[in-house]
């Protein structure tokens, strides 16, 4: 087995279906979309298609789960033992079994809200933050990034569940979180360890992540606005080790992120 | 009422443990490294197949065996200091070339198509070889001076028959025609033949010193 | 009877308006529409999937039946058409038309005045009658939308199972299953069903 496996060579069975994100990029309903007043856009059960949306976002978490699983897995693997230490890796096989969990869970979680395994499409972009080949900007990519989004979508669905009354929802989410919480503790203690004596790869690991962090608030996807459908987790994030600074830093890419996308709709119109 | 001040004996009745163990605190301690050196390999191994396997029950099932072996790697790494062995990383060594050679046919399945392939190097060789050597070294060792690495072992046990059972499931649920029975058993042979040069999971003597006895060959 | 698909041709999503078309046609005849009503079909096909809306009138004895594309539009295809979600949500949609017009239904609100619970009631019924004639509806689908408006109780699962398997509805039983579902719905009052706001009303600029 090779080290370093490209996002193309993730193994699925036949229900599943890849996209990319350009398709979601080049969508020509997007710029119409932006002309138009949809109103809040946060995930709750009094906003229009509520029940689908919700629906949707839970494929998105399974989907995310398996490649959080693969990217565990394979910072497990494709590091010789001088490269990433011991106690990292024996974090990281910890980590792929939460994350089995977690798929578990989300299988379940989806069979309760009537989603069926691969009815929608699965964008790779999370497994790609896990491809870097320095551990530290790996564990970046991966354990601050991508973990700290999943504090952000568990946050926002557990939220979810609590207003909607659903017992089942309200309780999977706080579980997940809890977990989540930990891996992101995981990421920033290994970030500061590894780093101690070497500010220059602190640097371009923090710069690797914000890269990351701005592609997961593509579009306005997250933030701390009525236009943001996930919001920001801020008492979940400090307790996970990043501080106000980090979590202000944050915001400010997911606000930027929202730029983008507003000057993009209104160059093209 | 009951005399508390009463001598009692140190060891009940019921309590047959018994001293000198087999194996001296060197031997132990080599063994243990051997463990720990095995242990990585294979959680490294289950954890970057993750990725590679599309079977989406075989993915969660390496996702959580994963973290079994690493528990174990993390359990003998903690008794090397207590076995004398400051350097941790020293005897964290394969027993031989050869069994270095065995892992590294192990893990080179890749493809999707490999899952077989895969699973049996694990679960129809490393894990029984695993179970034979564990065994050999819990009966063997002290039941009193080692009972720090018995205990481990106990725990290691427990999972390593609890996943070989869940991995034989599995592959009796992948292999459906005579053509991949095939295809297990023949993988299944270039991998014994290769850990039978290697002697076993510790090298020779995994599972004890070969003894001539008289009489053997009737 | 006339047939109308607007627009006549997509041009934002990759919707074949003739495949939609053909899909209408059987739909109407599969559901045993009447005959001698006029159908509009309108798409709005700026809104993508997840965002399911629709909304049906009968307007001078005529069928308007209003979607958002996305519930034509595959999950699994950005801007593709998912033929068996066309077929479940348009059916559905003609249900609820028929049933308007064929009695029963005659003091029911119009569809942007129906609260979540009632609309989610008469969702389920029309669900129930495609599941019926072997349409490829997804029953958890329509009954974690059920519990969500309906309530996360008993008493809601069984009217959904009544629901399901072939009860007949007028808009009073609806309406009295309605007030039942709210009065066993221990939810607090701000996590109970609501009217949304439309997105209909909100979609054209
Ligand atoms: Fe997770
Ligand atoms: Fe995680």
């Amino acid at each position: 087995m090779r080290k370093q496996l490209p996002p193309d060579m993730l193994a699925r069975d036949s229900r599943f279906v890849r996209t990319s994100i350009m398709d979601q990029v080049m969508d020509p309903r997007n710029q119409k979309i932006g002309e138009r007043d949809l109103g809040s856009a946060r995930l709750q059960p009094e906003r229009p298609a509520a029940a689908d949306r919700a629906r949707n976002l839970m494929h998105g978490i399974f989907t995310g789960e398996i490649q959080a699983l693969e990217g565990a897995g394979r910072t497990t693997f494709d590091f010789d033992d001088d490269e990433a230490p011991f106690a990292l890796k024996l974090d990281m096989a910890r980590q792929c079994w939460d994350e089995s969990r977690h798929v578990e869970i989300s299988v379940k979680l989806g069979d309760w809200m009537g989603t069926e395994i691969g009815e929608y499409s699965e964008a790779v972009f999370l497994y790609e933050a896990a491809c870097a080949p320095d551990p530290v900007l790996r564990l970046c990519g991966v354990n601050r990034a991508l973990e700290g989004l999943a504090i952000d979508v568990f946050n926002t669905m557990k939220e979810f569940g609590d207003s909607s009354g659903d017992p089942v929802l309200e309780f999977c989410e706080d579980w997940m979180l809890a977990d989540e919480v930990t891996h992101v503790k995981m990421g920033s203690d290994w970030l500061r360890r590894m780093t101690k004596d070497d500010p220059e790869r602190l640097e371009k690991a923090l710069e690797f992540q914000r890269t990351v962090d701005k592609l997961f608030s593509l579009g306005g996807f997250r933030g701390e606005t009525e236009d943001n459908p996930i919001q920001l987790a801020r008492n979940f994030r400090s307790m996970a080790g990043f501080s106000t600074d980090e979590i202000d830093e944050i915001a400010e890419l997911a606000a930027q992120a929202k730029r983008d996308a507003e000057a993009l709709v209104a160059g093209s119109s | 009422m009951a005399d508390p001040y009463k001598p009692r004996a140190a060891f009940a009745p019921w309590d047959r443990r018994e001293l000198p163990g087999i194996f001296s605190v060197e031997d132990s301690a080599r063994r243990v490294g051997n463990y720990k050196w095995l242990e990585m390999r294979l959680f490294e191994s289950l954890g970057g197949w993750v990725a590679t396997v599309p079977e989406l029950d075989v993915k969660l099932v390496l996702g959580r065996h994963c973290y079994h072996h690493a528990w174990h790697a993390e359990l003998m790494d903690k008794r090397l200091p207590e076995l004398r062995e400051m350097d941790t990383d020293r005897l964290c060594e394969a027993p031989n070339p050869e069994m270095e050679a065995f892992v590294e046919a192990l893990r080179e399945p890749e493809a999707p198509e490999h899952t077989i392939e895969k699973l049996v190097g694990v679960f129809r060789v490393l894990l029984p070889r695993k179970i034979a050597a564990y065994t050999y070294h819990l009966n063997g060792t002290s039941r009193i001076t080692d009972s720090p690495t018995q205990r481990s072992l106990g725990f290691m046990l427990q999972d390593e028959f609890e996943d070989w059972r869940e991995g034989e499931m599995l592959l009796q649920s992948l292999i459906e025609t005579p053509e991949e029975v095939d295809r297990a058993t023949r993988r299944q042979a270039e991998l014994e033949k290769l850990i039978l040069a290697a002697g076993g999971i510790s090298g020779p003597g995994s599972l004890g010193p070969i003894v001539a006895t008289e009489g053997a060959s009737l | 009877m006339s047939v109308t698909l607007i627009p006549a041709e997509f041009t934002l999503v990759k919707f074949d308006a003739d495949e939609v078309r053909a899909i209408i046609d059987r739909t109407i005849a599969e559901v045993s529409f009447p005959a001698d009503v006029d159908v509009t079909i309108e798409v709005d096909e700026v809104l993508p999937h997840p965002l399911t809306a629709s909304v049906v009138e009968i307007v001078d004895g005529a069928a308007k039946l209003w979607f958002t594309g996305g519930c034509f539009e595959s999950p699994q295809r950005q801007t593709g058409l998912s033929p068996d979600n066309t077929r479940v949500e348009l059916g559905a949609g003609l249900l609820r038309a028929k049933d308007r017009l064929v009695g029963g239904f005659e003091n029911a609100p119009a569809d942007e005045e129906l609260d979540e619970r009632q609309r989610t009631i008469w969702d389920a019924y029309a669900e129930g009658r495609l599941a019926a004639l072997g349409y490829p509806v997804r029953v958890q689908r329509r009954r974690y939308t059920f519990r969500l408006y309906g309530g996360f109780n008993d008493l809601a699962d069984a009217e959904f199972e009544r629901l399901w398997s072939g009860a007949s509805l007028t808009w009073d039983e609806l309406a009295t299953m309605a007030d039942a579902l709210a009065e066993a719905d221990t939810r607090p009052e701000r996590k109970k069903s609501i009217r949304k706001e439309s997105l209909r009303r909100i979609a054209p600029v």
